[in-house]
């Protein structure tokens, strides 16, 4: 008897064995991403959550990918945590700029182009998409969508302040005005949120006609009539803030614009579907306008855009899963979503029915098709991502009158100099 | 047992699996640490320089270091001052009452069990602009304050806040300590000093207080270096607004240095500012040892 036994469990774990030997191995692999999945009333996320559910469902047995969420405030940190642990997610979220670079200068992202070249990249809107994915004519990420930073805006309270859509900085200041008479917050913006307010900030120095790229190849200063004059203006702006603006979350922002507690909110469209799935009976009430033109200065039509993108980690055992995933982001059900319902910009060629997108969206559409240029945030568009985080605290430190602008700009200036006095000590 | 103890291979046996885990979970760290701090980690490259001093004359030269400092050795002094005060008062107290002593300690105690960063997430909600105790302050007409992002005065309305509620949560730790001291006093010299005519509080002033000095200055130690460790409450209370805030403490400012999307992986610069951590809290808890100083007492 125990021989019999022992017999057939041998037999058993033999067969077991070959089962397993057999069976095809599931590739595996993990995706970062800065929002959760589960909890989000963000229609963005919960549209990445769909792509997720079914490229799982699709590639049942074949390929399988794992979230990584975390949120927006420390996803770099996080990101980098896993980067410094040899642990880098196969696929992860990075927004194009010097954070892109922190990931491309050191290897960490893979180049993607002998991916694309199967006809993928054919599939996208134009090359121009791939702008600020592309160093040294390498594409290191691929983008999602495409968000503009405009003005949003209460109508009702608008109609009801006697205020009308400002073209024009003095007549956003008249606006304001009306709106504060009216017993309404004018502007709901977020400095607890550093990027929001820097936000602003970005747009006043490019419509005054600060030369970013002069002062990023250090040709010119930072301490110059124009980017005082945004300062002031940033100053000037600030009276029509909400009181709790210095403490409040990007969400406290937000929140008070789709529950009808302030008037204009200065935010990216990725806004819409944070407003629209927050309070749906917002949608009709909102209106779009883009950031306004300063009298006689520079060109009004440009205008900050920003897209999400994918990289893909260079030491990736599975790049096959990993392109596969990147595609299903980019297919037409994807790519629909994202403008029907997230309300965002889609980056392919993809048709989508404009009745089904939200209201807002054909507005951001409309500034975006007059746009002469556009232009990233700028504390994604400097040196580096700490000069970034350099300049936000800088306009934060004006916001509270901490420093006059003429001392934060020369802080940013001190900044500037040190680096690049730096960056030549190392060339030598 | 003696002749064991006698034995020098018994008691290295004994003492090498803690010197092991001692040495290679503390030691090691923080003597990498130290070396760390002079060296300088490119984000571009990965890789570390050796720099010398540097990342301490930038630190001396970084205005959100003397914030920090400030901050910190404010958390100090009000942790260290409070919690001896209402430590002491809760343990006085509480081992003079007979009814109810058990619920209030464990009433009391229970917020040092409880995850910092939950009870963080709490009172950012109580202190919240828009909700908590502003909602209730305009119930009855009045204008509560920005609780957590006032930025006027030397010390920050912030500060306070979250001070407060540190007492909150951990004066239980304290009272604990105070009051095993405080039962382990022996009844006679209290009946000895009431037969000499000694009232309650003379008897608290002259009795009590002199022989729980030696745990004064334990709690006081234990205090200070958590008090300049002092990072999941503002934290979670404030995020990453901090910097925005001045509401840096030393560890929220190595942090931000070493590890936050906001002008993180600096390493070498948050190891300095590591050090410059441990140097404070030696240097607090020697600087305590030597005022509390005290002889044992056969109680």
């Amino acid at each position: 008897m125990k021989k019999l036994l022992a017999v057939v469990l041998a037999l058993a774990m033999l067969l077991s064995m070959v089962s397993l030997a057999g069976a095809e191995e599931v590739q595996e692999i993990t995706w970062m991403f800065w929002d959760d999945l589960e909890a989000s009333s963000d229609l963005i996320t919960q549209g990445f959550k769909q792509v997720i559910d079914r490229f799982n469902e699709d590639y049942a047995g074949k390929y399988h990918v794992t979230p990584i969420t975390t949120q927006l405030e420390p996803y770099y940190t996080d990101l980098n945590a896993l980067v410094d642990a040899q642990k880098t997610p196969d696929v992860f979220i990075v927004s194009p700029g010097p954070n892109l670079t922190d990931y491309v200068a050191p290897g960490i992202a893979a180049p993607l182009d002998e991916y694309l070249a199967d006809g993928w990249k054919d599939t996208f809107a134009g090359d121009a998409v791939f702008a600020q994915q592309t160093y040294d004519g390498k594409i290191y990420a691929i983008p999602l969508n495409t968000a503009a930073a405009c003005v949003f805006y209460n109508k009702e309270i608008f109609e009801a302040a006697g205020a009308t859509v400002p073209t024009t900085y003095t007549e956003l200041l008249d606006a304001c005005e009306k709106i504060k008479a009216y017993g309404k917050t004018p502007i709901t913006i977020s400095a607890g949120t550093a990027w929001c307010l820097s936000m602003l900030a970005g747009y006043l120095c490019d419509r005054e006609g600060v030369d970013l790229k002069a002062l990023n190849n250090n040709e010119a200063s930072w301490v110059n009539e124009k980017t005082i004059a945004a300062g002031e203006k940033l100053v000037e702006l600030s009276q029509y803030f909400q009181e709790t603006a210095a403490g409040d979350s990007n969400d406290d922002a937000t929140t008070a614009l789709y529950m009808e507690d302030a008037a204009i909110l200065i935010q990216g469209s990725w806004a819409i579907g944070q407003m629209n799935g927050g309070n749906p009976d917002f949608e009709a009430k909102c209106g779009v306008f883009q950031f306004p033109a300063i009298e006689g200065a520079n060109d009004p039509n440009r205008i900050i855009a920003k897209s999400d993108s994918l990289a893909m980690s260079s030491t990736t055992k599975y790049p096959e899963a990993c392109i596969a995933l990147m595609k299903y982001f980019t297919d037409d059900t994807a790519q629909k979503y994202t403008a029907e319902v997230g309300g965002k910009i889609p980056v392919t060629k993809v048709e989508y029915d404009a009745s089904k997108a939200p209201a807002q969206l054909a507005d951001v559409m409309k500034i975006f098709g007059n746009a002469s240029a556009t232009f990233g945030f700028y504390n994604e568009s400097l040196v580096s991502s700490d000069a970034g985080s350099y300049f936000d605290d800088q306009m934060v430190a004006i916001f509270q009158k901490e420093k006059t602008p003429e001392e934060a700009f020369q802080a940013v200036q001190d900044w500037y100099q040190e680096y690049f006095a730096k960056q030549a000590e190392k060339a030598e | 047992m003696e002749k064991l103890l006698r034995n020098k291979t018994a008691i290295i046996l004994f003492m090498a699996p803690t010197l092991i885990l001692f040495t290679a979970i503390l030691l090691v760290p923080i003597v990498t640490s130290f070396y760390y701090a002079l060296c300088d980690y490119d984000k571009a490259t990965r890789a570390y320089s050796f720099i010398g001093f540097e990342n301490f004359s930038k630190m001396f030269k970084d205005p959100i270091f003397w914030i920090s400092i400030k901050n910190s050795l404010f958390f100090l002094v009000f942790s260290c001052i409070s919690q001896l005060i209402f430590g002491m008062l809760y343990a006085a107290l509480l081992t003079n009452i007979n009814k109810g002593r058990n619920f209030f300690k464990n009433t009391i105690y229970m917020p040092c069990v409880l995850s910092s960063a939950a009870l963080g997430l709490l009172w950012a909600f109580v202190f919240h602009a828009k909700v908590g105790i502003n909602t209730l302050l305009a119930g009855v007409g009045i204008k509560g304050p920005g609780w957590l992002y006032d930025i006027k005065g030397f010390i920050t309305l912030p500060m306070w806040v979250i001070a407060f509620v540190a007492l909150w949560q951990y004066v239980g730790q304290s009272m604990m300590l105070y009051m095993a001291q405080i039962s382990g006093i022996s009844k006679s010299l209290y009946e000895a000093s009431y037969i000499d005519g000694a009232t309650k509080t003379k008897s608290f002033w002259h009795i009590t207080l002199p022989l729980i000095k030696p745990m004064v200055g334990t709690a006081m130690s234990l205090n200070a270096i958590g008090s300049l460790k002092f990072f999941d409450l503002i934290y979670s209370m404030l995020g990453d607004k901090t910097t925005n805030l001045k509401m840096d403490v030393l560890a929220t400012f190595l942090y931000r240095s070493g590890f936050s999307s906001k002008g993180g992986n600096h390493y070498g610069y948050a190891s300095a500012i590591g050090v410059v951590l441990v140097a404070l809290c030696l240097l607090s808890t020697f600087v305590i040892n030597k005022v509390f100083k005290t002889e044992n007492y056969e109680m």
